[in-house]
């Protein structure tokens, strides 16, 4: 990558982000309600005009709104996240355990789907129009229909009410504390999520491949007598990623935010139940926080996304 | 190659086979894992109001009166107390033999701290309202004696609860309550640890004055989907739930028990009624005589609730009966829709929360229906429960479907709504000379009898004038593992009980 293309990708990036730290920030001041609505429900009419005063100020929002974003962001930027004072804890401590949880869930999650994803579109590519591809086809439709939510709840109560079998219903471990409980409480969630980022890449594989099988080349490969398997493999598939990894990096940012309902139905604690549980206690710095730290997230595999175009297609410039 | 292909098959079967096999190992029989939805978000007493909160601080804090298996007030760390003739001091005798768990001893001193604190409006203490009228508080060996600016008996049954607790004087002295202080109460279990979003820890405390709690560890796991809660105990890795939802109360197995008891918090179609349509008495009893709540009950509620009237604590429990309309009467409302003048009709928004119990939107969707035979058109506004809560608050609603909690005595229970100075009257938009007269009846009389009177009538008012229409009290539901022994629910929803309960 050129020099100044560079440059003129990571201006686009902080201008996105900057653009994104204000939107939060807005949209979160324009919902009703804030910290004290929310903290002391509807006991918050038991208060007087001083302790309403009194805990504005505790929790920080008795400033003008310009004045809490720079103290916000300037903050942010130094590495502080602000406090959360329904945990007692600062926002980077709670953010450090939960991102972790994320991550893996997602790794593990996009892992199991784009294998999934690219060996069934690749079993239907082999002959369109065949049982086979009605097979793969059907995998991608039903995997695409099956809310996220169903699956998860299914697949908890037959293994907990047929089996006895939740490993999700113990503490929460990490891989450094227990590995194989670990790998237990992630193996559902994984597969849900997994199964939800197949279906696209099955897709998009199948249609990518098909996009290939015709081009000049696979004839020229076939023609000087190329094995089969290295046909599809070295010619067809390497040439038919470029769509598959853009789908792959699609998925996987929305696996980052979108794994809420996972999250919640499996008992981790994740970033998507640490936002929404922010959003309803209106904690203005947990969310504003955690909500960058995504989108600084988002915007860097994108950016490694556009490096591994790069890579697979050495024309791109 | 095939060998290959063998080796990743392998490794696939032997991680999810050998996930399937390896079950979690099962808690001892001393410890007791309890499942939650919510986690709690502070570990002050006073201010706290959350329910998860409340529920988790109410093992941890002890406070002078404690309400029993039957909802009857009895000693906490108050073990005896008398009245004077007048009703304006209550002088409290404290329990011997209390210790805070850093070891040092409960006595009076702690005891006035604690309540001098919660009446500092710096602390925004949740029910400083409630105790209000005490002028002065005096320790005296063992005597706490509280002045009061009127007879105040109901003051009785607002010292009981978290919102009450007993903290040590040095621990308010020298600030160290909430935050990251860890919390220091004469409960049956001492705080072990909280780790946000996933659990708090206790353990049992060698020097409660009841004896040492049977079960020595107390996890409440933040689970937060109730049919996993449920799944957890079908798998053996939770033995208690709390639950909300009738739909998951119901498809709790016979592996399981499940105990249920009347909750003392009601639904209520409340009004505003400053506004139009509802300003009419007249549009008000149309909509009390269109509604069936049995049907409600049946259908939103999965027949899980009872009909009540405004009062809901045990002994001052309102004759649903009594009401104009007990039953659906669709000619009634018409009859009161032409008194109105508004015989083709009249339609009304209610604000709804999406989010504040399981319940809520059904609910509302079968009161339309409902209210849709008898001519009347209520539109549903339905919003997340952090905006209902700022709406709410304003009276910023026309009509609005509520959970309101309910209290052991109707004084605390009610007097911030609908006496003319209660600090909810404007969320209530009602008020009479009348009630206010009849609210300091039922204060000022230790009697039952008498209180009963003022109650009766109170209700009445309410009731015939369709300032809300009250429709249901839901149960409150705890499940456990079959060998939970010695525990009872209770309607208030702590889990105090646990102290005396065991696993065997």
């Amino acid at each position: 990558m050129k020099k100044s293309s560079l440059l003129s990708r990571l201006l686009s990036v902080a201008t996105t982000l900057f653009g994104i730290s204000i939107f939060v920030f807005l949209v979160l001041r324009v919902i009703p309600g804030d910290t004290i609505t929310s903290s002391l429900g509807i006991e918050t009419g038991a208060l007087n005009q001083e302790q309403i005063e009194s805990l504005r100020k505790y929790y920080g929002i008795d400033q003008p709104i310009i004045g809490q974003y720079f103290s916000w962001i300037s903050s942010f930027i130094q590495g502080d996240l602000g406090f959360s004072y329904s945990t007692g804890a600062p926002v980077l401590q709670l953010t450090k355990s939960a991102l972790l949880v994320t991550m893996e869930l997602a790794l593990l999650g996009t892992t199991l789907g784009v294998f999934l994803g690219i060996s069934v579109g690749m079993f239907s590519a082999r002959k369109p129009g065949s049982l086979r591809d009605f097979l793969g086809q059907f995998f991608g439709l039903l995997a695409l229909a099956i809310p996220g939510f169903v699956l998860s709840t299914t697949i908890v109560t037959v293994m907990a009410n047929k089996f006895q079998y939740f490993p999700n219903g113990n503490e929460y471990m990490s891989p450094v504390e227990d590995l194989w409980m670990n790998l237990q409480q992630m193996l559902f969630p994984s597969l849900v999520l997994g199964i939800a980022v197949a279906a696209p890449v099955m897709r998009t594989t199948r249609s990518a491949l098909l996009e290939t099988v015709d081009k000049d080349f696979v004839r020229t490969a076939i023609g000087k007598g190329v094995t089969a398997k290295a046909v599809r493999l070295k010619h067809i598939l390497r040439n038919s990623l470029i769509p598959i990894v853009t789908m792959t990096g699609i998925q996987f940012g929305y696996l980052l935010g979108g794994a809420v309902i996972v999250e919640k139905i499996f008992a981790l604690p994740g970033m998507g139940r640490q936002i929404l549980d922010a959003i309803n206690k209106r904690e203005y710095a947990t969310v504003q926080s955690s909500i960058m730290v995504f989108a600084i997230l988002f915007v860097t595999i994108n950016l490694i996304t556009d490096l591994i175009y790069r890579r697979i297609d050495p024309r791109i410039k | 190659m095939k060998k290959k292909n063998l080796l990743i098959g392998a490794l696939v079967a032997t991680l999810i086979g050998g996930s399937l096999i390896a079950h979690p190992a099962k808690a001892a029989s001393t410890d007791l894992v309890i499942g939650s939805v919510l986690d709690i978000d502070k570990t002050d007493p006073h201010t706290a109001t959350n329910f998860a909160t409340v529920r988790a601080l109410g093992l941890v804090y002890g406070s002078l009166i404690e309400i029993g298996a039957k909802n009857a007030i009895k000693g906490g760390l108050a073990t005896s107390w008398i009245f004077s003739k007048d009703g304006m001091q209550l002088t409290l005798n404290l329990r011997e033999g209390v210790k805070f768990h850093d070891g040092t001893a409960f006595d009076a001193e702690d005891a006035k701290a604690s309540l001098e604190r919660i009446l500092d409006t710096k602390t925004g203490a949740a029910a400083r309202a409630n105790i209000a009228t005490i002028t002065s508080i005096t320790a005296k060996g063992r005597q706490l004696i509280l002045k009061l600016s009127v007879p105040n008996a109901p003051i009785l049954a607002a010292l009981e609860g978290v919102n009450m607790a007993m903290l040590s004087k040095e621990d308010i002295t020298a600030a160290k309550i909430g935050g990251s202080n860890k919390p220091n109460g004469t409960g049956p279990f001492k705080w072990g640890s909280w780790e946000p979003t996933q659990s708090v820890k206790l353990s049992s405390f060698a020097d409660y004055y009841m004896g040492e709690p049977k079960i020595k560890n107390v996890t409440i796991r933040v689970i937060p989907n109730e049919a996993s809660i449920l799944s957890a105990m079908n798998a053996g890795s939770v033995q208690f739930g709390i639950v909300t939802d009738p739909l998951i109360a119901k498809q709790v197995g016979k592996n399981l028990k499940t105990f249920r008891v009347p909750a003392l918090a009601y639904y209520a179609l409340q009004f505003n009624t400053k506004v139009a349509p509802l300003n009419d008495k007249n549009v008000r009893l149309a909509i009390q005589c269109a509604i069936n709540r049995d049907e409600l009950i049946q259908t939103a509620l999965l027949g899980e609730g009872k009909v009540t009237g405004p009062i809901t604590s045990p002994a001052y429990r309102s004759d649903p009966t009594a009401r104009p309309c007990p039953k659906q009467d669709l000619a009634k409302a018409k009859e009161y829709l032409t008194a109105a003048g508004k015989s083709s009709g009249v339609s009304f928004k209610t604000m709804v929360t999406s989010t504040g119990w399981a319940t809520s939107v059904s609910m509302a969707q079968n009161l339309k229906a409902q209210l849709a035979k008898a001519n009347i058109t209520m539109e549903l506004d339905i919003i997340e429960q952090g905006t209902y809560v700022p709406r709410w608050l304003a009276a910023d609603f026309v009509a609005t479907l509520a959970n309101n909690g309910g209290r052991i005595d109707p004084d605390t229970m009610y007097t911030r709504y609908f006496t003319s100075t209660g600090n909810l009257n404007k969320v209530a938009t009602y008020s009479s000379s009348t009630l206010d007269a009849n609210f300091l009846k039922g204060k000022a009389s230790g009697k039952v009898a008498v209180r009963k009177d003022a109650y009766t009538a109170i209700s009445k008012e309410l009731e015939d004038n369709a300032i809300w229409v009250w429709l249901a009290t839901p149960y409150e539901y705890r499940v456990s593992v079959k060998n939970l022994r010695n525990f009872s629910a209770l309607a208030n929803g702590s889990l105090l009980p646990l102290r005396s309960a065991y696993l065997g």
